[in-house]
């Protein structure tokens, strides 16, 4: 009676296994194992002071964005407030953090990228709060090309007249391109622009033609309050090398539409890199942090620019090439400029960063400012009233946010 | 009744080992992967399902896997296990599948399942920074080297020719 039981077990079991392939044929089974693997690691947060020393933090669960604040450097924090209402797979990890600015008189701009259910597709979501953060506006899609198909990698910036920037990557020239049997290497680089507090955005202007594919853009703003951006381009065959661009409004035929070349390092690579650079603007001078893996050189690098960018100092090689020093931030007020990276010793991520207080020509000695044992944000780096804070969310210790306090200007 | 209910629990977990034809990759196993074809000249593919030139490469593991049933290939997805399934259907679709050919080498395929991935990137190179694809050509002696980026299809049948 028993082995016959047992019998119908293992029957039932090799029916079961044997069902598996059957699946093969459906056409969701692709995406569903996509969407699932948004749900996993969804620590990335985005933070912003205003000018009254609040810190606002734009998280990401379940699906929605939440925006909280703390009157009291992240010790405790107001209840957390859904941006969108309806859930949506938010893309929040690696490259891709939700976004967050703060206009002067109060509204909250947040952007993220939703991610489809076509691998690598996605769309530019921008929200508002115009009542200080207490209610936020149904999300808008930027993109005014809505095919299933790479919209990703957002960077948004506002400028003192308060106009609100989003540049991000996308796929559409490629996918016209390839319906056309042309060749096309990489994708996109677009942006779009408000100048009614967020409520709608201007059309969709092309950057540039061939950028990378999974790298973040960088975004600043600068002393002619025009955003600057810089993203990891492909120059020539397959030089993986980085772009800037100023978002100056000004028309581009399609053969203009080429970057200044900023870094030399001629990465020839057939790969995603996953690693984007940073940049901030301060007192005229563009200060620059990237990765790059290339003949010339290797590793994660710094150097700034005087005349827009026009030329660079040498590269600056940052922390320890044997530890993965890399995903870089960098924040410049006046003459000050912060760095901070990412670095694995082969037992633990640590944050390190330093320090210059002459507009990059001399840095301080390197100092560790956080650790963890899992896995953890890319850093960012905010400057408070009195100070800069590095914005660190890390799976073990949760969100951090930590006062660069011997760095003090 | 106890020890039926321990047979459910042992047939419960073969069939979950047979169903899931992907390996997790956890802290210490590129070690053991390492190990287990020492002596032997093998192939380690980097890849993922979102990786865009992940593809260009499986199509030359494919016609290697076919034409050189000798070499052994570990693919090892950076993915997540919940992506078991598109992982098993790209494979498929290159014939990478573990019983799509009957060959003499093994086709292994592997997935990222540790959430600290950092401590994954530096077991299996401490300068590999996450680029894909990338891809380790091991000799018999154990010494690799790296490739990033989409392969060179004859250079990687060249390196196969070499180690005979």
């Amino acid at each position: 009676m028993v082995f016959r039981q047992l019998i119908t077990l293992v029957a039932s079991f090799v029916l079961a296994s044997s069902a598996y392939p059957a699946d093969q044929d459906k056409p969701h089974s692709m995406s569903s194992g996509w969407q699932k693997s948004l749900a996993s690691r969804q620590i990335s947060t985005g933070a912003i002071f205003d000018a009254q020393g609040t810190l606002w933090l734009a998280q990401v669960q379940d699906g929605h964005v939440w925006v909280s604040h703390s009157a009291d450097q992240g010790l405790t924090f107001s209840t957390t407030v859904m941006v969108n209402p309806q859930a949506e797979a938010v893309a929040a990890s690696g490259e891709t953090r939700p976004k967050i600015l703060l206009a002067k008189n109060g509204n909250i701009y947040v952007s993220w990228t939703q991610s489809l259910e076509t691998p690598y597709a996605g769309n530019i979501r921008f929200s508002r709060s115009i009542d200080g953060g207490k209610s936020f506006s149904a999300p808008i899609t930027v993109n005014n090309n809505l095919d299933p198909i790479t919209h990703r990698f957002e960077a948004m910036g506002i400028n003192k007249r308060g106009q609100i920037y989003l540049a991000w990557l996308d796929k559409r020239d490629a996918v016209q391109a390839k319906s056309k049997g042309e060749e096309y290497s990489g994708i996109a680089i677009y942006y779009a622009m408000s100048d009614d507090e967020g409520q709608i955005f201007h059309t969709n202007i092309k950057v540039a033609d061939h950028t990378c594919e999974c790298c973040r853009v960088a975004m600043a703003i600068d002393t002619t309050d025009t955003p600057v951006i810089v993203w990891r381009h492909i120059f020539g065959k397959n030089v993986r090398d980085h772009g800037l661009a100023r978002l100056d409004g000004l028309p581009r035929s399609t053969k203009e539409a080429v970057p200044q070349r900023v870094t030399f390092e001629n990465w020839q690579v057939e790969a995603c890199p996953h690693h984007g650079p940073s940049l901030s603007i301060s007192g005229g001078v563009y200060h620059l942090a990237w990765f790059n893996h290339g003949t010339e050189r290797s590793g994660l690098f710094y150097a700034h620019s005087a005349n827009a960018g026009k030329t660079f100092s040498t590269p600056l090689a940052v922390g320890d090439s044997a530890h993965q020093a890399g995903h870089a931030a960098v924040l410049s007020s006046g003459k000050n400029v912060y760095l901070a990276w990412k670095e694995f010793d082969g037992e633990t991520t640590t944050i390190k960063t330093m320090y210059s207080k002459n507009a990059g020509d001399t840095w301080n000695a390197v100092k560790t400012v956080a650790e963890t044992h899992d896995v953890s944000d890319h850093p960012q780096l905010i400057a408070g009233k009195e100070q800069v804070y590095l914005s660190w969310s890390t799976q073990q210790e949760g969100y951090r946010l930590i006062p660069l306090q011997e760095n003090k200007p | 009744m106890k020890w039926l209910f321990a047979i459910v629990l042992l047939l419960g977990m073969y069939v979950a080992h047979a169903t899931q034809q992907t390996q997790p990759l956890k802290h210490g196993s590129f070690k053991e992967i390492v190990t287990a074809h020492a002596g032997k000249p093998f192939i380690v593919a980097l890849w993922s399902v979102s990786c865009t030139h992940c593809s260009v490469d499986l199509e030359i593991f494919k016609q290697l896997a076919e034409k050189y049933a000798e070499i052994d290939l570990v693919l090892i997805s950076t993915d997540s296990p919940e992506q078991e399934e598109t992982i098993q259907l790209l494979l498929a679709k290159y014939r990478l599948g573990p019983t799509e050919i009957k060959r003499k080498g093994k086709i292994e395929s592997w997935v990222f399942a540790d959430s600290y991935t950092e401590r994954l990137h530096f077991e299996i190179d401490s300068q590999w920074y996450g680029e894909l694809p990338r891809t380790y050509f091991y000799d018999a002696s154990g010494k690799s080297s790296a490739v990033s980026g989409v392969l060179d299809a004859v250079n990687t049948e060249k390196w196969v020719l070499s180690q005979k």
